[in-house]
């Protein structure tokens, strides 16, 4: 119990340094901004729902919106969030604490996740309400909640365990370039053109969620391509199956540098 | 030589080794496509795209972080070397590095017989504009926001945003010129390599704001802020 209480204090420190970062929200927000703003020019798939959609599909549509590029800020956010503490000389100084360097690993990330995914959240409940007063319909908010929980909740998860460990070995340059070229590769790129995940369970831009919640496929979800079996038709239980292989696959990294850590640094 | 010899061991591995992955990493992307049957076209597309579209975005993230280890500003005022010479060597270093890497890659890709897109002999044109300005956005953003977080994910977002939305700047006459990767992403058009001319151009307000940012040192980015 003392190790989850040590990492749960691990993860307060660092969810209050990071929800301070003004330029987080400012991203975040930014981001945001543009999407909303612009998305009656980025073509159908992202365009707003027609008037009288019920608050399900609305939603959807704003995750989906918005899980196309606010995870770029996510990787960027956290990709040096550990180089940092070896820069400013305080990883000694931390090392020192209490909790091993396992934990302080969970409780950074937990921390990190919970705050970066603080402004997307608002994000989503600021189109929820401008959804609601526009529609009169305040089922939007509890939509909101939920699609960001399915489809851009996810998404966060599995970069922020990949944007914390990867830069510690490759560097945060060399980290952020292939991140960002993954992320139009994996995701958006379509199999045809490329051999590609783009429409499999591990794609973390979240079609098979969205899918679900749509009640319709989009954003590729099932298309074949290369690992077939990575491909089901987008059922419930593929929605499920792929939120949780996306939870499994971000923290994948972090055991595997937990467990280099504890080896080096036995507590 | 030995300053050179100095700013080159400044860049850093990651920000000298990028133009390298960049280029490295497209043609592991057309093997592996190679591998599941793609077609020769394909796989020259693949690699214009490496060339046109990850080079510049390699370099770009390379630029930031060449602000970002930018160190005793203080110190630097103090020199009658000023900073803003020192950070032109280091990008300067960078660029050459990017060109090299840019001409091995395209006559290689040449002499392999998998060019495609405009004439080899104008290579230059399909990597330098979009090098030189998604280079100057992340800069240039860099010092405006003292932030390497809005500096990277502006960059980011930039080159994604050009990637996923290519068919709605190839419909607008004003911002096809504009587009990063008209080659790899748009038809053929005539007026190319005035497009191309024209993006070089649209980089120089980038340079001219860092010129001016670095002009108030008191607000360069500290330590903690990058």
């Amino acid at each position: 119990m003392t190790g989850v209480r040590e990492t749960l204090a691990v993860a307060r420190y660092e969810f209050r340094m990071q929800i301070r970062k003004q330029s987080l929200w400012i991203t975040v927000g930014l981001l945001a901004c543009l999407l909303a703003a612009g998305r009656f020019g980025m073509g159908p798939r992202y365009a707003p729902a027609p008037s009288g959609a019920p608050a399900r599909e609305v939603m959807t549509r704003w995750a989906f919106l918005f899980s196309v590029i606010l995870p770029i800020a996510f990787g960027m956010a956290l990709a040096d969030r550990l180089l940092r503490d070896r820069r400013l000389r305080t990883a000694e100084l931390l090392a020192s604490l209490p909790p091993g360097p396992a934990g302080r690993l969970a409780g950074t990330w937990l921390g990190s996740v919970t705050a970066t995914g603080t402004p997307a959240l608002l994000a989503m409940l600021v189109a929820a309400g401008y959804e609601a007063v526009r529609r009169g319909d305040p089922a939007t908010l509890g939509w909101g909640l939920a699609a960001f929980a399915a489809v851009l909740a996810p998404a966060l998860v599995f970069v922020a365990g990949y944007a914390l460990v990867c830069p510690l070995v490759l560097t945060a340059p060399l980290f952020r370039v292939l991140f960002v070229g993954y992320w139009f590769w994996g995701n958006l790129a379509l199999p045809v053109t490329l051999p590609t995940l783009t429409g499999s369970l591990l794609t973390p831009v979240g079609s098979y969620a969205a899918s679900w919640l749509l009640g319709t496929p989009v954003l590729q979800a099932g298309i074949p391509g290369p690992l077939p079996f990575l491909r089901p038709a987008p059922t419930t239980s593929a929605a499920a199956a792929s939120i949780a292989l996306l939870v499994v696959a971000g923290l994948l990294p972090l055991l595997a540098a937990g467990l280099l850590r504890t080896r080096r640094h036995p507590a | 030589m030995e300053i050179w010899r100095h700013e080159a061991g400044r860049l850093g591995r990651a920000a000298c080794a990028a133009p390298v992955v960049a280029v490295a990493t497209a043609v592991a992307v057309a093997v592996l496509a190679a591998g599941n049957g793609a077609g020769r076209a394909q796989v020259s597309l693949i690699l214009l795209t490496g060339l046109e579209a990850l080079l510049p975005l390699a370099v770009a993230m390379a630029a930031t972080s060449v602000v970002a280890t930018g160190r005793a500003h203080e110190l630097h005022l103090s020199l009658p070397t000023g900073y803003a010479t020192v950070l032109g060597r280091r990008l300067g270093l960078l660029a050459g590095a990017t060109s090299v890497v840019a001409v091995v890659f395209s006559a290689a890709v040449w002499a392999a017989g998998l060019w495609t897109g405009p004439p080899v002999i104008a290579s230059p044109l399909v990597w330098g504009p979009p090098v030189a300005w998604l280079a100057g956005l992340a800069v240039f953003t860099a010092f405006l926001t003292r932030s390497m977080l809005l500096a990277t994910t502006v960059t980011a977002g930039v080159w994604l945003a050009h990637q996923m939305f290519a068919p709605a700047f190839a419909a607008r006459a004003w911002a096809r010129p504009l587009h990063l990767f008209p080659a790899s992403r748009l038809d053929a058009d005539p007026g190319w390599i005035t497009d191309r001319l024209l993006l070089t151009v649209a980089a120089v307000p980038f340079a001219a704001g860092v010129l001016i940012l670095l002009r108030r040192p008191e607000r360069m980015p500290t330590e903690e802020e990058v």
